[in-house]
């Protein structure tokens, strides 16, 4: 037996037999020419790409967006005509365009930049593939998947219940390929010097993506340790299967509003299938991006409508455009910023121009309208005082008088901005919910940029200063009768779900990805638990160490 | 023919996701539009509209590059192009969605 170090990419193990994916070879007769063959590897992308948005995965989808970009892009298609007109075929003439265009990037001194490479080769292969008229690679049977890199495109193809594991001889934990075996839940371990070597003349392969090894011809002492990890992992999706169409609750029957967050009206229909109770986050940005000029209040309406006529009875909050700043759009015209999380972003935008802000509005209330729906609920992001939840309740009652609808909106505001915990018992007068973007406000809160990897550390939610905002919020509500949801990340974390509800949190919303993890773990401890792990955690010295607290719990 | 002159300031300059965003709203126009990166090879133009191209220019945080286009709405493509340059061309619509 033979143990290969590499780098846990994603956590898992599983044997099974090595399979080599063959590299595009430039050989056989065409079949489709070379405009065809573009448009079927552009369709095959896209599908790819709406696949990950259907198990919600939207950001693996946006690389294989990308890559439909790539490969219509006029000059590889240029590179390749050339060399058609020179009389190569056509599947050499694109592979050897995707090589030039791989050459260049991989030339450049930026290392995400020449990352990119791959991406190009892998479209120039698909389309080589298209023109012979190939199926693409495919698994036989259930294997381990052997390669020196892999394109996420590849990935996402191939047969998932074939796909025991993956181990690369090339690649980095943030390489696309380790992303999507992450999100998909397929162990892997990359970086693997000497793998195609080894690995080829093996039987079986054991990937352990936990401790970031491969053995080659697993002992009865591997295969000991990959059989617990079998139970354990049955254990677990048995238990999440259980609880699939359970509401989401604590071991003595607390219920906790389970909400949705979604990006555009395709991710609706996945989020009501895993079980979504509602949507605690509609982000609106997508109606606005991509766009030369804002779109109309019609366009908007169309897509709002989408959305609530999918989820009917059960509630959804439109969260008002969160753009400018670090998310510009080419109709909003801004000053460059040099701290665009601290600038002009969301309903900061609407004090100098309130057009775009007030469109929206109506277009929401025509939504809700169209929809038969009577209170839409409508949250303002960046909120920071009672003058900004004013300023869009203005604004808010000219929409529905202009639209002259038999609609009354529940006006609530995102918490991410510390000042609004601040003043909280000001504005829990005049909203209609609170809803804790979690990211924003602990960057806002610890003054730690959470685009700056360097302070990743200090992004993590589970910090009791983050904890008792929260739970100064949630006791400025309470008089109220304001109910607290939370829809950034922490939500969807099952120690910080435990947390939220120990603190008083009524909804949770997040990716429905997570759904299953935290209803197995809220279902693990009592309301009372719950209390008494919050109130621990509010007096840990820092975020690790409550982590490690509530960790401890979980998995006793 | 609308030019223009403008320093690259989000983070990570014309990469993936932002180099995606500007060269779809560049293929929304009709006009011809280049560009090039005066801070690494001021000679050498690419096609706004071939993402490729745009990625092969290396445009990294603080490049300097220059737009060039022509066409019935060039001066409209320069406008709109740099008002999204200027605002940071979306980076962070993945890490930063704003929760």
């Amino acid at each position: 037996m033979t143990t290969l170090r590499g780098v846990a990419a994603a956590p898992g193990m599983a044997a099974a037999p090595p399979a080599l994916l063959e590299p595009a070879s430039a050989s056989g007769a065409p079949h489709l020419a070379l405009d065809a063959a573009v448009t079927e590897a552009c369709r095959q992308l896209d599908r790819l790409g709406a696949r990950l948005r259907d198990r919600g995965l939207p950001d693996e989808s946006e690389i294989l967006e990308a890559q439909a970009l790539m490969a219509a892009d006029p000059e590889l298609l240029e590179a390749a005509g050339r060399r058609i007109a020179a009389g190569i075929a056509a599947d050499d003439a694109i592979l050897a365009a995707g090589e030039e265009a791989a050459a260049v990037l991989e030339g450049l001194p930026d290392e995400l930049l020449a990352a990119r490479a791959a991406d190009v080769r892998d479209v120039a292969a698909r389309i080589a593939r298209a023109v012979r008229g190939e199926a693409p690679p495919q698994l036989s049977r259930r294997s381990i998947l052997v390669a020196r890199d892999l394109a996420p495109s590849t990935t996402a193809e191939l047969d998932q219940t074939l796909l025991a594991g993956l181990a690369l001889e090339g690649g980095s934990p943030t390489a696309h390929a380790a992303i999507l075996a992450r999100a998909l839940g397929i162990p892997a371990v990359v970086g693997i010097p000497g793998l195609l070597a080894a690995a080829s003349s093996a039987a079986e392969l054991l990937v352990d993506g936990n401790a970031g090894l491969v053995m080659l011809e697993p002992g009865a002492e591997d295969r000991h340790r990959l059989a617990h990890w079998e139970t354990e992992l049955q254990g677990r999706l048995d238990a999440e299967r259980a609880l699939h169409d359970r509401p989401l609750a604590t071991a003595d029957g607390h219920r906790v509003t389970l909400g949705a967050n979604i990006g555009s009206p395709d991710d609706a229909s996945p989020a009501l299938r895993a079980g979504a109770e509602g949507v605690g986050l509609f982000r609106t940005e997508f109606v606005f991006m991509g766009r030369r000029r804002a779109p109309d209040e019609q366009t908007q309406a169309v897509a709002y409508a989408q959305v609530l006529r999918a989820f009917g009875e059960r509630p959804v909050m439109i969260r008002l455009m969160d753009i400018g700043g670090d998310k510009p759009l080419p109709f909003v015209v801004l000053d460059p910023e040099p701290n665009p999380f601290l600038g002009v972003r969301a309903i900061r935008l609407a004090e100098r121009d309130p057009g775009l802000l007030s469109t929206q509005l109506r277009a929401i209330v025509r939504a809700a309208a169209e929809a038969g729906v009577p209170r839409p609920l409508i949250m303002a992001p960046m909120v920071a005082d009672l003058a900004d939840v004013r300023r869009v309740r203005a604004l808010l009652d000219e929409a529905v008088s202009a639209i002259g609808a038999a609609v009354t909106p529940q006006l609530g505001i995102m918490v991410e901005v510390p000042s609004a915990i601040v003043v909280a018992d000001q504005l829990a007068r005049e909203v209609a919910f609170f809803s804790i973007g979690t990211n924003d406000l602990t960057q806002y809160l610890l003054a730690a940029d959470r685009t700056n990897a360097a302070l990743a550390g200090r992004q993590d939610p589970m910090h009791p200063a983050v904890l008792r905002s929260i739970a100064s919020l949630v006791a400025a509500a309470k008089p109220h009768g304001v109910p607290v949801a939370v829809c950034g990340e922490m939500g969807g974390d099952p120690a910080g779900a435990v947390i939220l509800t120990g603190l008083g949190v009524s909804e949770l919303s997040m990716g429905p990805a997570s759904f299953g993890a935290v209803k197995r773990a809220l279902a693990s401890v009592t309301l009372a638990e719950a209390h008494e792990l919050a109130k621990r955690c509010l007096d840990a010295p820092d975020a690790a160490t409550a982590r490690a607290w509530v960790n401890e719990r979980l998995a006793g | 023919m609308a030019e223009a002159t403008i320093t690259v300031r989000n983070r990570s300059g014309l990469h993936a996701r932002p180099a995606a965003t500007f060269v779809r709203t560049a293929a929304g126009f009709g006009a011809d539009v280049r560009l090039c990166n005066l801070s690494r090879d001021p000679g050498r133009m690419a096609s706004a509209k071939s993402m490729l191209a745009v990625l092969g220019l290396g445009v990294g945080h603080g490049d300097e590059i220059r737009l060039e286009a022509t066409g019935a709405d060039a001066d409209a493509a320069i406008d709109t192009l740099l008002a999204l340059i200027a605002g940071g061309l979306g980076e962070g619509m993945a890490e930063a969605t704003g929760e």
